[in-house]
């Protein structure tokens, strides 16, 4: 039987795990924990013997699918792409579990934490193997509902709480763009087929592929603009990862999101609801590349977010803050990758996932020490830690070797480095290309920049925590082996996947579209008017050195600063930059305080409020009034049976009249 | 398979029904449990024969009987409903020295729906019409020490009584008009029917006659009274099983025999199922008796499947169809819902009043989880809630009322369906929302077991419509191919 047979189980298994573990966890061995291991350790074989057959066999993708409800389908599609995500979503979650049971050892509430992270990952494992768009939208929504359980886990607190509510509330924006788009795309498709398909699904990823040409054809006018559907659709989808992404500007709730357990903020930003977001675009990518526009505001935006968070990241404060941004950072690096689709072609898929890959293991690795850390001495401000290296070595170590990672450490030219050196290189170095040939040298730029500052916000991190003396009184040890034992194996992933897998990661990637038999290349040229570069590795050398000089310019100074304290770094607390970037750009003034609570819910809300209450009255009116009739009614039951029998005559005659009229009438 | 081979699920139950009456002469009544296994057992085989023959097509006995898709269709769903009824039943009637009486009633009462649903002559119709009502109105007054439980049998039973004789009334003006019995020869008769102002008459009457089992406005006054008075398991093959009856009847008669007078048919089921929604949501909002309060939905749920009536289109048709389907799962488990808390009231307190109050519902999801759960799911079913069957039901029988261009009718059986959902959620608020008072009460296996297997049922339905729904329009077809 072929292993992808199975692959229903992927999903399926989590999905136990939550049921079984939410009813019954109580009574079982640390509140449960072992369920869901052994459920994701399955659905981590079951992925990996696919995607190794994949490797061996291009051409046989997992591909079925049932009859759903109407013109609707139920699905597996496992290419490539989602093989691909699919190992490293259960990997990485599985390590987060493995973990949990030392992290939240102490916790009452030990058979929730698990059964939600159970249903977490079966949401998003479901997201990464759908083969149609409607599908995956379910599976993108329950992804957003965990996440808002897990993030408000300890719901006493009212800023878990409050964050919660507002990590939901602004995702919830993003969603509902991505359903707008699907909405649009359905009624394209429906115009397309015209009525419902006989003999095919409709929003099955292959139909919506296949129509792309006349999708592209439609359009409608916004604003005076002549505006193609395919465009409409594409910005729409890409609303909805900019939401579950973390881009600007719906990357407010992300730093917020840290107020559940750190074990939650490892499995948010580095394995699962994140990267759903870039995922989405992925997966998507044909319907992208044939909308030129769309794309470029992707590589915009990708590279401005990259460098914003960086900026924000390096005055943090807060350990898991500065991951955070960090975060947000490094999903504009994904973002614009993608967006170098321009020039590269469908070559960029492969670009931006990988950096996903990496940034999965090294990102899951950082919150892991961080977590570490705070398990051990109890605080993650930055300013009371220092000297933690002597206390915990593997935490600081493994560590180390994440940051080396995350700041791009490697030789350029060659294929040895950290994964995140490798992954990030290539989208600087495709970002130059789009440079030279679009004339549009600003997302070169925000890449370039936010490289030297990535290194100096992780080294700052680092030597402010594990070097020096502490600053505060506090004693510490190294974290039980079922925390440590899952760095170190990420720690090994951090610093040797992406040599191991460089150059066959985009050619396995290359495969991705084949089920759908089109040159997707020629359609972009043809749709986007690209000039497709088929080769690369012509950039000046300064170019390929450049990002590697940068981050150990960006060492050299924080070592500077915080460990020699050399270089006295103590701007003032007035200076009108530091403000600026220290109150995050004031977002939440602007956000938060001006649009939504003073334009939205004092202006508009207040407004319409008015407007409500005449209508609430009226609603409130039916209500009683219905309520009123209920009352009357009933005393018309009166239980006396000859009543009822009166009843029944009386309605017998008054039928008959009723009948005879209607008949008259007719 | 044909002749009498195709009658086995019926002769299975008989054949149970009687054993179990004789058994139960010779056992002590601590021994007399056995008898709810045989005669689940024996409706589960009645249920595994009926499967098997789900494609049968055949007219026998001199064009009596026939054995169809619709057939098959409402015998599997009485079939199921009378075995959740009857699974749920082995604790009701734990310790009861009437045990043997009881389930043969049960499974006599089975006996007759199913040949309701094969009949394809009035006369026979009537017959096993009668059959199952009689037996319902002795189950009806079961608890016979208990003063509500004879006053709602009672009340039944002469309401019953007006109601046959109303239907063998018409019937007697159909057999003057056409000069047959036989459903498919008066369709061909039934020109004659429309012709004469008895025709009117007649087709009243039948109207009454069925609307009686289906709770019609306004021949729905029994329900409520004898749906709380009753044992709450009989209440639930009541409302799920028998009323189905009249679905059945209902269909054969209006849509097969008497189809010529559709046009003039139309109108008066509009307004009946008009007002039969809208008084069923709007008394049920005021109800504090859960029983009570289930009686009115269903009385509403009745005016929402009469629907397919006024449209008689293959989708509509097919829509109420699968409405009915659902409603045996959703209604047959929220009744038994309300059992498993008496069960708990009494076992506090045996000489509670009013066990179905909704007082006793507070807390329910502390007190006895798995009950409070599947009630939750099936009030949510029926307010029609996406992915529940309630839901799918809904959702198919109003858009082929759109589509067949009543879109008046679908805007009022929306908002009703808005109404009640006060009242459902009203009932999960009790359940969730307050404060337990009580201990936790282990819930007994058989009601656990039922439970459950309605709750899967209901979702599947909801989850998976697809086949289901293929189903239903084969038994469609039967009705209008005719």
């Amino acid at each position: 039987m072929p292993i992808g047979d199975f692959a229903f189980l992927i999903p399926l298994l989590p999905a136990l795990a939550f049921v079984i573990t939410f009813f019954l966890g109580k009574k079982m061995y640390a509140g449960g924990a072992l369920v869901p291991i052994g459920a994701i350790t399955l659905s981590f074989v079951i992925s990996l013997l696919i995607t190794l057959n994949l490797l061996q066999n291009p051409d046989q993708i997992v591909a079925q699918s049932v009859d759903w409800f109407g013109a609707f389908n139920l699905g597996i599609l496992i290419d490539p792409l989602a093989a691909v995500m699919l190992t490293m979503v259960s990997f990485v979650s599985l390590l987060i579990h493995i973990y949990s049971v030392g992290y939240m050892e102490h916790d009452k509430s030990k058979p929730r934490y698990f059964a939600e992270t159970a249903l977490f990952t079966c949401s998003m494992l479901g997201l990464i193997l759908s083969d149609n768009i409607l599908q995956m939208f379910v599976f993108w929504e329950l992804v957003g509902l965990s996440s808002y359980l897990l993030i408000g886990f300890w719901y006493g607190k009212p800023s878990a709480a409050s964050a919660a509510k507002k990590a939901f509330l602004t995702t919830r924006i993003g969603d509902v763009m991505f359903l707008a788009g699907i909405i649009i795309l359905f009624s394209d498709l429906f115009a397309i087929f015209n009525g419902f398909p006989d003999n095919a699904y409709m929003l099955q990823f292959t139909e919506m592929f296949n129509h792309i040409p006349e999708i592209a054809g439609m359009s409608a006018q916004i604003f005076g603009f002549e505006v193609s559907h395919l465009t409409l659709i594409t910005l729409l989808f890409f609303g909805g990862a900019v939401g579950k992404s973390g881009q600007f500007p719906l990357h407010v709730w992300l730093p917020d999101a840290m107020e559940g357990p750190t074990t939650v903020s490892a499995l948010i930003h580095a394995a699962t609801m994140v990267t759903a977001g870039v995922y989405l675009v992925a997966r998507t990518f044909p319907m992208f590349i044939s909308a030129p526009d769309t794309l470029i505001v992707i590589a915009y935006l990708g590279g401005f977010t990259a460098l914003f968070a960086a900026t924000m990241a390096i005055v943090m404060n807060d350990l898991k803050r500065v991951l955070a941004y960090s975060t947000i950072s490094q999903l504009g690096y994904m973002m614009l990758g993608l967006g170098m689709g321009a020039v590269i072609g469908m070559e960029a898929v492969g670009l931006s996932i990988f950096h996903l890959i990496n940034h999965a293991f090294f990102k899951a690795l950082l919150f892991l020490c961080a977590g570490s850390v705070i398990h051990a001495v109890g605080t993650h401000d930055m300013r009371e830690l220092g000297g933690v290296g002597k206390l915990m070595p593997i935490t600081a170590i493994t560590m180390l070797i994440a940051g080396l990672s995350l700041a791009g450490f490697g030789i350029p030219g060659t294929i040895i480095g950290t994964s995140g050196f490798l992954s990030k290189d290539a989208i600087i170095e495709a970002a130059f290309l789009f440079g030279e040939q679009s004339h549009n040298w600003l997302p070169y730029i925000f890449a370039i920049v936010g490289a030297f500052l990535t290194s100096a916000y992780i080294f700052r991190l680092l030597f402010m925590t594990f070097t020096g003396k502490p600053r505060t009184d506090y004693e510490g040890h190294e974290s039980p082996s079922s925390m440590t034992v899952p760095m170190v194996i990420l720690a090994a992933f951090s610093l040797f996947f992406g040599m191991f897998t460089t150059g066959m990661f985009s050619r396995f990637l290359g495969d991705t579209f084949n089920f759908i038999n089109m040159n997707l290349n020629e359609l972009a040229t043809s749709l986007g008017n690209y000039e497709l570069l088929h080769e690369a590795g012509h950039e000046p050398l300064i170019i390929l050195w450049l990002p590697l000089i940068l981050a150990v310019a960006g060492l050299l100074i924080t070592y500077l600063i915080y460990h020699r304290r050399v270089l006295d770094f103590s701007v003032s607390r007035n200076n009108p930059v530091y403000k600026l970037i220290y109150n995050r750009y004031y977002q939440n003034e602007i956000l938060t305080e001006g649009f939504a609570i003073k334009v939205v819910y004092e202006g508009l809300s207040l407004a319409l409020y008015h407007i409500d209450r005449g209508i609430n009255w009226i609603v409130n009116a039916i209500g009683s009034a219905l309520t009123e009739a209920g009352h009357m009614f009933r005393h018309v039951q009166t239980g006396v049976v000859q009543n009822y029998a009166t009843a029944i005559i009386a309605g017998v005659s008054l039928l008959a009249i009723l009948v005879k009229i209607i008949m008259e009438v007719i | 398979m044909n002749g009498i081979t195709l009658f086995a699920p019926e002769l299975t139950v008989v054949a149970t029904a009687l054993v179990v009456l004789l058994i139960g002469l010779f056992l002590n009544t601590e021994s007399k449990k056995v008898l709810g296994y045989l005669a689940s057992a024996g409706l589960f085989a009645s249920l595994v024969l009926t499967l098997m023959n789900l494609d049968a097509n055949a007219v026998m006995y001199s064009g009596t009987l026939t054995v169809d898709a619709l057939s098959q269709f409402f015998k599997i769903v009485f079939l199921i409903v009378a075995l959740l009824v009857s699974v749920a039943s082995i604790k009701y009637t734990e310790n009861n020295e009437h045990v043997e009486e009881y389930f043969t009633l049960v499974l006599l009462a089975v006996v007759g729906m199913m040949m309701v649903a094969s009949s394809n002559d009035l006369l026979v119709l009537f017959i096993s019409f009668e059959l199952a009502s009689i037996s319902t109105y002795a189950l009806a007054g079961f608890e016979r020490r208990n003063l509500k439980s004879l006053e709602s049998a009672m009340k039944y039973f002469i309401i019953g009584a007006l109601s046959s004789a109303l239907m063998l009334f018409g019937i007697s003006f159909v057999y003057g008009l056409a000069g047959t019995t036989n459903i498919p020869e008066i369709a061909q008769n039934s020109a004659m029917l429309v012709s004469s102002p008895l025709g009117i008459v007649s087709i009243v009457l039948l109207v009454a006659g069925f609307g009686f089992k289906i709770a019609l406005v306004p021949f729905h006054m029994w329900a409520p009274d004898t749906y709380e008075g009753s044992p709450s398991v009989v209440s639930s093959l009541l409302a799920a099983g028998s009323k189905k009856m009249g679905f059945v009847a209902a269909f054969k008669v209006f849509m097969i025999a008497l189809v010529a007078l559709k046009t003039e048919l139309t109108m008066a089921f509009a307004i009946l199922s008009v007002i039969t929604m809208t008084l069923g949501n709007v008394i049920a909002l005021s109800q504090n008796s859960v029983k009570r309060m289930l009686a009115y939905s269903s009385v509403a749920q009745a005016g929402y499947i009469s629907m397919a009536f006024v449209v008689m289109s293959p989708m509509a048709i097919t829509g109420g169809l699968f409405y009915i389907l659902s409603h045996g799962f959703m209604k047959a488990g929220a009744f038994l819902v309300t059992a498993v808390v008496g069960y708990m009231i009494l076992s506090e307190n045996r000489e509670a009043e009013n066990v179905d109050h909704l007082e006793n519902f507070k807390g329910l999801a502390k007190r006895m989880p798995i009950s409070a759960f599947s009630m939750m799911i099936f009030v949510f079913a029926l307010a029609g809630i996406p992915l529940t069957a309630g839901y799918m039901s809904k959702f198919v029988l109003f858009s082929s009322t759109i589509e067949a261009g009543l879109v008046w009718l679908a805007v009022i059986a929306i908002l009703n369906s808005a109404i009640s959902l006060y009242y459902y959620a009203r009932v999960v608020k009790y359940m969730y929302f307050y404060p337990a008072e009580g201990e936790r009460v282990s819930e007994p296996l058989p009601y656990a077991l039922t439970l459950i297997a309605a709750v899967v049922g209901v979702l599947i339905l909801g989850f998976w419509p697809e086949p289901f729904i293929q189903w239903a329009m084969e038994a469609a077809n039967v009705l209008i191919a005719t």
